[in-house]
């Protein structure tokens, strides 16, 4: 028992050392002094443009304490629509992972992986601080990427009035038969 | 009385067992390993009360740990210290996921076993019962390579 719990202890100090180091190595390896969760500051009151939602009580809440103003299903759709957005006064930020971003996104959206935000920030901030309205989504229902994406677009410089969630996300764009581009930004190729 | 066959049946079955674990454990280490960040999201659901640091290490780290872990087993080196170490793993790990789903049982007004989520193994959404019986085999199976079983083409079976 003695050999074997020597060899366990062996084991595991030989482990996290590779495994340390492949995890460090691995392109898609974690940063191990990133804080990815900050704790929440609540901000005291909410934005007075905040649009009421069709979303759940805690999700509202959270945003409301964030500071961000949401938008549901038919806001997006008119936001959509809107002459701003061919203007590039109104942005979407998709805040999914490549795979997700690939295989269909809100066309003309920018892509925010917040997990690895220095691929993507420097493409999608100039844009994000010219325009009037940055609409931020991600998976929809639990995904909170897009709060994460928009406080990380907030602290980076960006007006946190003109920041706005849409908790339904793409699962709610995508079920509503709405346009769904694939592959990169503005690719022009859309889901038949 | 251990006759040959039945001994040469052990034995190979230990073998079998050594690779079945090894190669399961491989496949759910990469897995993660490749997808850290989903696998960091899961890990955060669980609430344990550890520093950001530790936290992005586990979520990190144990996916490369089980996938080394794996391939010990697989090639036959150092058994028995690789058995206990996956047992020290999927002991906690069951317990974690049990509570966890007690939760979302309470909260969901389930039953429990209609319980049904992503636990962070690497297999995706399963329902519950069924993960911690899975879990509960292989703990039996680690323990049987921990008493000496699949010693037949290991590499190097002990230190």
């Amino acid at each position: 028992m003695k050999k074997t719990l020597l060899e366990s202890a062996t084991i595991v100090l030989i482990g996290a050392v590779l495994s340390l180091v492949a995890n460090a190595v691995s392109p898609r390896g974690l940063k191990l002094s990133r804080d990815y969760f900050p704790k929440s500051e609540p901000v005291s009151s909410a934005p007075s443009n905040a649009v009421p939602v069709n979303a759940p009580a805690n999700v509202a809440e959270r945003l409301s304490a964030l500071g961000f103003s949401m938008m549901d299903s038919n806001a997006v759709i008119q936001a959509y629509q809107s002459p701003e957005r061919l203007q590039n006064l109104l942005i979407f930020v998709d805040a999914r992972d490549d795979a997700h971003y690939a295989k269909g996104h809100i066309p003309g959206a920018y892509q925010l992986d917040y997990y690895r935000p220095e691929n993507y920030l420097p493409a999608v901030l100039p844009a994000a601080m010219a325009a009037q309205r940055v609409v931020i989504y991600c998976s929809g229902g639990d995904c909170q990427d897009s709060e994460l994406a928009g406080r990380l677009l907030r602290d980076s410089g960006v007006p946190p009035q003109n920041l706005f969630i849409y908790p339904g996300g793409f699962a709610e764009w995508s079920t509503n038969n709405l346009p769904v581009e694939l592959g990169a930004k503005d690719s022009q190729i859309f889901q038949r | 009385m251990n006759t040959p066959r039945k001994s040469g049946f052990a034995e190979w079955s230990g073998v079998a067992v050594r690779w079945g674990v090894g190669l399961l454990f491989i496949y759910m280490g990469l897995s993660k390993a490749l997808d850290p960040v989903d696998f960091l999201k899961l890990v955060r659901q669980y609430d344990l009360p550890v520093t950001s640091f530790l936290l992005n290490a586990i979520s990190g780290a144990l996916p490369w740990f089980e996938t080394f872990c794996g391939i010990l087993l697989l090639l036959g080196v150092c058994v028995r210290g690789t058995s206990l170490v996956i047992l020290a793993m999927l002991a906690p790990f069951t317990i974690l996921v049990i509570d966890r789903a007690l939760e979302l049982a309470s909260a969901k007004q389930l039953a429990f076993c209609a319980v049904k989520f992503d636990c962070g193994c690497g297999a995706g959404e399963v329902f519950i019962c069924a993960k911690v019986l899975e879990n509960c085999v292989l703990m039996l199976l680690s323990a049987w390579l921990l008493t000496g079983a699949g010693r037949r083409l290991a590499l190097r079976y002990s230190l």
